[in-house]
């Protein structure tokens, strides 16, 4: 920021508008900052009125709770199975829509947006029609749970399912405008030097993407954190089994324990801040 | 390290992250699809769920049966149970739902729990005074309730002002409306609301927060009931756990304990054995009904089928069953003491049963007195039917004539019927249903223009039973469509409004 404070050294031949500059440049600043920490301060009083709310004591008696513990551990796992999931599919479809004009593009870009722009129940509901339909007396939760022993519904399969439908069409979008980021020229040179497209996927797109990878890993990781709806939906809120943070929340909060609802919300806010650091350090250096 | 080699390294690795995770919940699935097969699924209302883990806990460690319970809002689970058709019980927030879960026939047996009534949440030493309910009508206190769209309390509050005139009055002073009760609840807990009417049972939870009942709000209260989901594959576990959560001396204790509003409920058996009198003719009606009953509940219904007047001597004598299906009113009005709220379900018609096509050529009561005549009759003292014999011949003016050809006096119409068959009786007087078996040997004659003719069958549940609820149940199967198929069949004629039974 400061070497962007000192513009004026190009002003030389007229120095009362030279003047005028320097004295305009503060109160920019200052505007920008305080409207800047506006927001940033309405995060820090969210969260400050969290702590106050609840006590040192109330937040480890939550913690305590065996089921809390649970939930704890089950969100830790889903969400990574999600994020890793969804950048897995994210990279290649990103990089499809990014590179390649082909017909029905448009319709793909569109479906691919579909979970993001869908009200999380209705999402939610969807996953449970899809296992539950019965096509010709044939019925997909059926045939997994009987024929195959892996039962979706109410499980948590379904934990993983839900959230990474949401995390993976925001993956997905973070992956495409980072392959549009990059210029394809550097894959084009490889492709005459004798590369196959996959060689040049791999070798030139890939670490190019890098930070963009690790970008959409951690939304895909937050939004699977945050997801609550499909999962109450589709995965339920079995104590002990299905539960995740986010429906922890939901429940302590149904039965008045606000106290316990407030601890489990700041433990995700820490979770997410540890996770979200981790994976800005490993994507970009700690200066950034 | 390469860029190539790197990239290499992190798939691999991201591949051996994800099996590693997926291991590790599988891990935790296995420990679920090793439980006892007959673990029970339960969808409950998350604002049930403080107590119920409690009924939890108690059940599991009694019965060593799994209950695995699926919590979220109420018309959420009713969606889910509607899609994926699984699950054994359903616990609403409030009956209404039920009401919409049997309308779509997801939803065979309703077992009632606690109640609810709406109250006015305020905060701990009620620093506004709130004290009537016109002071929820002052400008400066911030009234919250929930939307009558999306909450059972709002729509059962609505229900009750509006029949008083003072919703619009309430409706104008309301500050927010909220989606469920719960978020009324907490914008009281948090300072956001000076008061809001919720249930008192939510409260129980709220360290913060009391309530006061107001007049206007008394009759507005909503049902606490389980559900038996109509497609569970073990309806006797279900069941089970049902009686249970609804025992006086188990489930209502925690509910009583979670402030919610119990009343009645049976006592706890683990199998538990109803008694019930009958009268002899009813058996062809009910018997059927009650070991399908039997069977589904994981019960033993023990069933005493005979005269009425015998049955009536029995329960004077000190036998006192839980329920009672008499076969005519005035047998039930002898004891009436032991079962206060007796409800007609039928009635069957007296007819003279003569051999297959009326060999002695009887065309009516008077034809009885003939001297050729071997004539049977119920005992008028054993049986409802011999007492409305009686009165039948009384009222036509034949007794005196009559009772010297009758030639046997039974306690059961079945025995007329037996004794008719084997030919040692010319006629007999009974009840059409005695004669429904016997349609190839014998035939009915009306009995016209006597109104007494007609019994009238009651059934009603002992003040003292130990499973008031059960026996209510086992009466709700007496009163189905089914029930009243084999009712017709048998020759009785339904007279209870189906709805009054369910």
């Amino acid at each position: 920021m400061t070497s962007e404070v000192e513009p004026s050294v190009t002003v030389t031949t007229k120095k009362g508008l030279a003047v005028r500059r320097r004295r305009s440049d503060v109160p920019f600043f200052f505007v920008m900052s305080a409207i800047s920490a506006l927001f940033v301060l309405l995060i820090v009083l969210l969260l400050a009125a969290d702590i106050l709310f609840t006590s040192f004591s109330d937040f480890t008696a939550a913690l305590a709770k065996p089921e809390i513990q649970v939930a704890f551990r089950l969100t830790m796992l889903s969400c990574t199975a999600a994020a890793i999931l969804s950048i897995w599919v994210a990279t290649p479809l990103g990089y499809l829509l990014s590179r390649y004009r082909f017909p029905g593009r448009w319709m793909i870009d569109t479906l691919v947006d579909i979970p993001i722009v869908l009200p999380p129940l209705v999402l939610g509901l969807s996953l449970l029609i899809l296992f539950h339909l019965p096509v010709g007396g044939w019925e997909l939760e059926a045939w997994l749970r009987d024929s195959v022993g892996f039962p979706v519904t109410y499980r948590w399969p379904a934990v993983v399912l839900a959230q990474f439908s949401v995390a993976c069409a925001f993956a997905v979008r973070t992956m495409r405008v980072t392959f549009d980021q990059i210029d394809p020229r550097a894959e084009d040179v490889a492709r005459t030097l004798g590369c196959t497209r996959a060689q040049a996927f791999m070798q030139i797109a890939i670490p190019q993407a890098w930070r963009g990878m690790i970008a959409a890993t951690t939304i895909a990781w937050a939004r699977a954190l945050g997801e609550f709806g499909p999962i109450l939906v589709f995965a339920g809120a079995t104590r002990m089994r299905t539960e995740v943070l986010s429906t922890t929340v939901f429940l302590e909060l149904s039965v008045g324990q606000l106290d316990a609802a407030v601890a489990v919300s700041l433990l995700m806010v820490a979770m997410a801040v540890i996770v979200l650091l981790v994976l800005r350090v490993l994507g970009t250096g700690l200066t950034a | 390290m390469s860029s190539k080699n790197r990239i290499l390294l992190l798939i691999i690795g991201s591949v051996i992250l994800l099996a590693g995770i997926f291991a590790i919940l599988n891990l935790g699935n296995h420990a679920t699809s090793d439980d006892p097969p007959q673990s029970i699924m339960l969808y409950c209302a998350a604002s049930n769920r403080a107590v119920m883990e409690s009924i939890r806990e108690d059940y599991e460690q009694e019965f060593g049966r799994k209950v695995d319970i699926q919590y979220g809002p109420s018309q959420t689970l009713l969606s889910s149970i509607e899609v994926t058709r699984s699950g054994d019980l359903f616990l609403p927030a409030d009956d209404s739902y039920l009401d919409m879960a049997r309308d779509k026939q997801l939803v065979a047996e309703v077992v009632p729990i606690a109640r609810m009534q709406a109250v006015v949440a305020i905060k701990r030493n009620n620093p506004k005074s709130i004290e009537q309910f016109s002071d929820l009508l002052r400008d400066e206190v911030r009234l919250v309730m929930a939307s009558p769209d999306t909450a059972a309390i709002g729509k059962v509050v609505r229900e009750v002002l509006s029949a008083d005139g003072q919703w619009e009055l309430i409706e104008s002073s309301v500050t927010a409306s909220r989606a469920t009760v719960n978020e009324v609840a907490n914008d009281v807990a948090i300072g956001a609301a000076d008061a809001g009417i919720v249930y008192d049972a939510v409260l129980n939870t709220y360290d913060d927060l009391e309530y006061i009942e107001l007049p206007e709000l008394a009759d507005a209260a909503s049902q606490i009931s389980v559900g038996v989901i109509a497609s569970t594959d073990q309806p006797q576990a279900a069941l089970h756990f049902a009686r249970y959560l609804s025992a006086r001396d188990r489930g209502l204790k925690h509910y009583a304990e979670f402030g919610f509003r119990t009343r009645g409920g049976d006592t706890w058996s683990d199998v538990p054995e109803l008694s019930i009198f009958a009268g002899s003719m009813l058996r062809p009606a009910i018997e059927d009904t009650i070991a399908a009953f039997e069977k589904r509940e994981g019960i033993k219904v023990n069933r005493v089928y005979n005269g009425c007047g015998i049955l009536v001597a029995q329960m004077k004598a000190g036998q006192h069953p839980d329920a009672y299906f008499a076969c005519d009113s005035e047998f039930m009005n002898q004891v009436h003491d032991l079962f206060p709220e007796p409800v007609p379900v039928s009635q069957n018609e007296l007819v003279i049963l003569v051999q297959k096509g009326n060999p002695k050529n009887i065309r009516s009561l008077r034809d009885l007195t003939r001297k050729d005549l071997r004539v049977g009759i119920g005992h008028e003292k054993q049986c409802a039917m011999g007492w409305v014999t009686q009165n039948t011949f009384r009222e036509s003016g034949i007794q005196q004539e009559v009772m010297p050809n009758v030639t046997v006096q039974s306690p059961t119409g079945d025995m007329l019927v037996n004794q008719l068959l084997t030919g040692s009786l010319d006629t007999a007087v009974a009840y059409l249903s005695n004669a429904a078996g016997a349609s190839e040997s014998l035939d009915a004659i009306r009995i016209q223009d006597i109104s007494c003719s007609v019994a009238t069958q009651p059934w009603a549940v002992a003040e003292e039973s130990k499973y008031p609820e059960l026996a209510g149940r086992l009466f709700q199967q007496i009163c189905s469509q089914s029930s009243q198929g084999i009712f017709a069949a048998e020759g009785f004629r339904w007279q209870l409004d189906a709805n009054k039974g369910e």
